[in-house]
């Protein structure tokens, strides 16, 4: 049923294509094409067909017009609709419709000289209109003869005095002749009066070389500032690879309801493919213009995700909450406690908790323990996330949490047997069992104060215990280096990062991190231009572990360093 | 200019003789006992495209390299020297230390199957006739010898016009249009920005290099290149260079380029005029005379670019030839596929009623009037002939993104043009006589 839907209704068909309907009385169907519409829809083709066809020679209509030719279709009968169709359009020669349905017929069979002559006739039919241009040239563009489209085009620009209602035309023969600046001023112009057609002039734009974007960005991007046209370049320059250059092009748009639409539409798609930054800018945008607490909590989810905890209480201020107090802590209350955990305001967040304490679901009271927790650990006062842990019931000292609260005050052997039974699978925790597996002895204090700094989120502290720790547990002196290494490039500090990297290399050249020391630091060498020390650095990586599982990587980075592969 | 494949081929023309001598080399025992390495080709290969560099490499750098022809893929057999398996293990090629008596274990099989033992002496010097401001992405072949690691020099028009073929024993053309008329791209393109820039700059070096129009140059090219394999070149062509190559040497005389092209229209008794004795793979071709078709000619079978006339794409098989007494046929086909997937290209495919008798079909379509890979001799030299632009690319159009061949690295349609590649480094084996 689809392939017969997508038949009965182009999606790429622009509205004036379909707009000049002259219709005969076609709006109350009659019982029988009801029936046949039903049997079509049951898949029961050759019983509807006979009712369509009994139907067109008295009393044709768009709606029975469409069946057939969804029925023929499906039955790979096109050929037979010809007649009949042929004796509807003589009855009502300007009918737009049925000539539309005249040359897709011919198109499905491949009759491409039949679909030329449905062409001509259509125009004698209609001289005044410009539809059988434009759909005659979408055809040809789709069947790969753009050089005849354009032909058709700029006849239908002679007949008519003018191109206006041919610009979408124009615009998607221009994409599929490699012409992309004219393409792009005719999608402009296209845009301007269909803004709905972004997505159009976007997949048609899409595939334009890296030389020629500069131009369209300038012709989209150009003033003033339209709907259209925005969303158009912001799509495109999504599908190359700029999603900031997508914001800026959306955030020029005027402060109306159409933009913020706009902006909580691309917020959303932002949100999804974790480009929070951009999610919270594009919300906050919408929210000046639209102000709802739904689109308030968006914002305030992605400035949170962006690392912005600060503006969660501003975006969402508790005089905005509501009357209702469980909602309120429902919705609002774990969002503003873990923006104070992740600031370190315990006290604030206790008290938060405090005043909505009656009001918590079930299994809430756990999760806002945790996050009290947290945020006394990173204010470094272990005693009251402990405290904090205490009050959320039976698993206190059996947690996670606990676990980590353990390995922070260096007690080694209790966080290892808390964590053991841990089923969090993030990053975060792969890197804490990964360490805390490797290191011999039931006391750590020193790699407790590394992990205790960077849960506090100082990160500079952070790197230097791990590499002190390094020192005290050669045994895992490796997974500790690499930890404080990835600190430091997180930080952009590659000078940092590199000396790391080239302790585990010389010094733990057997260790399983020395692979990705070599790996990164490869790659940032190649990044700052010495391709001669990035290949070195490869090649041993190569040839000296070729069982890593980081080996296509580094050929990956081999082929891009001598250049046979492209790029990107 | 290398030996081998020339020796080769008189001796295949001297056919009685030649038997036996081949019979000979057959028979012929292994010259080395030093430990060597095999380089399988078969599906124990990880990287069958770099393994055409490592070996192109090693007889580059004067190593004894063997192409063991159908012997599990057509596989090479190489020393065992530690900056070959450095180069193996950066590349990540497969190799297998073969001992001295697993080697005479190899060459027994061999003697009594259809394969044989091709020395490979020379690394040929190679050439792409491609335009200098030309991605290597453009071109399958230059994306084959980039990815190998094979070294080639760029020439282009000033370059053959200054005599400089004569420095290289291998030329490859690709997509270039020898009749001047630029594949007709006028009919789709004529206002894109690439489009005027490439008449533009082919107009200027036509001007150059005292011509008066771009026909004309690219006909004086075509001679040329013409004259490179008779003297003992080996050419190698793909796509649109193959019909219009052929076009452009058997129409040295006549106007064939439309009136856009060089300002006056085809001549319209062109069929009767062409000389095709000097080609060297078509006769009696039929061209295409309206200049709104984007067509040459009938060589093509698929004509992608007329809607009305254009063909499915289906699979092409390539031949089995006997190792032992059609080395040169059957180094082209060395593979570890039989079939492969059919890939359009300007030109695709060649109609057979249009090949000249001689011409060595190397792989066809069953049942289709169109064969996808040829070869043959010419005077000194041989051509060969692949349809198609990209083979990992089945319908590449104007503006698509480049192959990876890292995503591709057993492509069995690239091996094609690599054993292209490392055919004329073979020796021919001292007679046993």
């Amino acid at each position: 049923m689809l392939a017969a839907l997508a038949i009965g209704a182009p999606a790429t068909a622009p509205a004036q294509a379909a707009a000049p309907a002259p219709a005969p009385d076609s709006q109350q169907e009659t019982p029988e094409v009801t029936r046949a519409i039903e049997l079509e829809n049951a898949g029961k083709f050759r019983d509807a067909i006979p009712i369509y066809r009994q139907a067109m020679r008295t009393n044709p209509t768009p709606i029975v017009v469409l069946g057939l030719e969804r029925s023929y279709a499906e039955l790979g009968m096109t050929d037979s609709l010809l007649a009949p169709l042929d004796s509807v359009m003589t009855r009502y020669p300007k009918e737009a419709l049925y000539h539309v349905v005249h040359l897709r017929s011919y198109q499905i069979l491949r009759r491409y000289d039949a679909m030329r002559v449905a062409f001509e006739r259509w125009v004698r039919d209609d001289p005044r209109n410009a539809s059988p241009y434009g759909t005659y040239a979408r055809m040809l563009i789709e069947i790969g003869q753009p050089a005849t489209a354009d032909s058709v085009i700029e006849r239908g620009r002679i007949a008519l005095g003018t191109a206006r209602d041919l610009q979408y035309e124009t615009a998607q023969l221009r994409a599929a002749m490699g012409d992309w600046e004219t393409s792009a001023h005719a999608w402009r112009r296209t845009l301007a009066n269909d803004a709905g057609l972004a997505s159009a002039a976007a997949y048609s734009l899409a595939p334009a070389p890296a030389t020629a974007r500069a131009a369209l960005r300038t012709i989209l991007g150009a003033a003033p500032a339209e709907a259209g046209a925005r969303r158009a370049l912001a799509e495109l320059e999504i599908t190359w690879g700029q999603p900031q250059a997508a914001w800026d092009a959306l955030r020029a748009l005027p402060s109306d309801t159409a933009s913020a639409t706009a902006w909580e539409e691309f917020g959303d798609r932002s949100m999804s493919e974790e480009r929070y930054g951009l999610a919270r800018d594009a919300f906050t945008a919408a929210l000046q213009v639209r102000h709802t607490p739904a689109l308030a909590l968006k914002a305030a989810t992605a400035a949170l995700r962006a690392g912005s905890p600060a503006q969660v209480l501003t975006l969402t201020p508790q005089s905005e909450w509501g009357a209702d107090a469980a909602t309120a802590a429902r919705d609002y209350l774990p969002l503003h406690v873990e923006a104070l955990a992740a600031m370190g305001r315990g006290a604030d967040a206790e008290r938060l908790v405090a005043k909505y304490d009656k009001y918590l679901a079930p299994g809430q009271h756990e999760r806002m323990a945790r996050l009290l927790a947290s945020a006394w650990v990173r204010a470094g006062d272990l005693q009251h996330a402990r405290t904090s842990l205490a009050a959320s019931g039976v698993d206190a000292d059996s947690s996670d949490a606990a676990g980590l609260l353990a390995l922070y005050e260096g007690r080694l052997d209790v966080a290892r047997r808390l964590l053991r039974t841990s089923l969090d699978q993030s990053a975060d925790m792969a890197l804490v069992m990964g360490i805390v597996s490797r290191v011999r002895g039931d006391n750590a204090p020193q790699l407790g104060a590394a992990f205790l700094a960077l849960a506090r989120g100082d990160s500079t502290t952070a790197a230097q215990k791990f590499v002190e720790a390094a020192a005290q547990h050669p045994e895992a002196a490796s997974a500790l280096l690499i930890a404080a290494s990835r600190i430091h490039a997180a930080r952009n500090d590659t000078p940092g990062a590199i000396a790391l990297w080239r302790r585990i290399v010389t010094e733990q050249g057997d260790a399983p991190e020395a692979a990705e020391a070599e790996l990164e630091w490869a790659r940032a060498l190649r990044r700052s231009g010495d391709t001669q020390g990035a290949t070195a650095h490869l090649e041993h990586l190569i040839l000296s572990a070729p069982q890593s599982a980081l080996l296509p990587q580094a050929r990956r980075e081999l082929e891009l360093l001598r250049g046979s592969t492209p790029p990107g | 200019m290398i030996e081998v494949v020339k020796r080769y081929h008189t001796a295949m023309r001297t056919a009685a003789t030649a038997f036996v001598a081949v019979l000979a080399i057959a028979l012929a025992p292994p010259t080395s006992s030093a430990q060597r390495m095999l380089i399988p080709m078969d599906d124990g290969q990880t990287n069958h495209l770099k393994a055409y560099g490592l070996t192109y490499g090693a007889i580059k750098a004067g190593m004894q390299a063997e192409w063991l022809l159908n012997y599990r893929g057509g596989s090479f057999l190489l020393p065992d020297a530690p900056e070959l398996r450095r180069r193996a293990g950066l590349d990540g090629i497969s190799l297998e230390p073969v001992s001295d008596a697993q080697l005479a274990a190899i060459r027994r099989e061999m003697a009594g199957a259809n394969m044989e033992s091709v020395p490979l002496e020379k690394a040929p010097k190679i050439a792409v006739y491609s335009p200098p401001d030309a991605q290597p992405w453009d071109d399958a072949v230059t994306l084959a010898l980039k990815y190998a690691g094979i070294e080639f020099t760029r020439v282009y028009d000033p370059e053959v016009e200054k005599g400089d073929l004569t420095k290289y024993d291998w030329l490859h053309l690709h997509h270039e249009d020898f009749t001047g008329q630029y594949n007709k791209f006028q009919l789709g393109y004529r206002d894109a920005p690439w489009f005027r820039e490439l008449v533009a700059k082919n107009q200027t070096t036509a001007k150059q290099l005292g011509f008066t129009s771009v026909p004309a140059l690219k006909k004086d090219v075509a001679e040329k290149i013409r004259q490179f394999v008779e003297r003992g070149g080996f050419l190698f062509a793909m796509c649109g260079a193959t019909e219009t190559l052929e076009l452009a040497i058997a129409g040295h005389d006549v106007d064939i380029a439309g009136e856009f092209a060089d300002g006056s229209p085809m001549d319209p008794n062109a069929d009767a005029k062409m000389n095709w004795k000097r080609s060297f793979a078509f006769k009696d071709v039929h061209l295409e005379k309206s200049p709104f078709i984007n067509s040459m000619s009938d060589i093509d079978g698929h004509q992608v670019n007329v809607a009305g006339r254009r063909q499915p794409l289906g699979t092409f098989t390539l031949f089995n030839f006997s190792a032992k007494f059609d080395p040169v046929p059957s180094m082209l086909v060395q593979d570890h596929r039989a079939v492969l997937n059919d890939f359009y290209g300007v030109t695709t495919s060649f109609n057979k009623a249009t090949l000249k008798n001689g011409v060595v079909i190397l792989a066809t379509e069953e049942g289709a009037p169109w064969t996808k890979y040829v070869h043959g001799d010419y005077g000194k030299g041989t051509w060969t002939y692949l349809g198609g632009h990209d083979p990992e690319d089945p319908q590449h159009a104007i503006g698509n993104p480049p192959t990876d061949l890292s995503l591709h690295k057993s492509s069995p349609g690239y091996r094609l043009i690599l054993n292209n590649v490392l055919f004329p480094a073979a020796k021919k084996k001292p007679l046993k006589t």
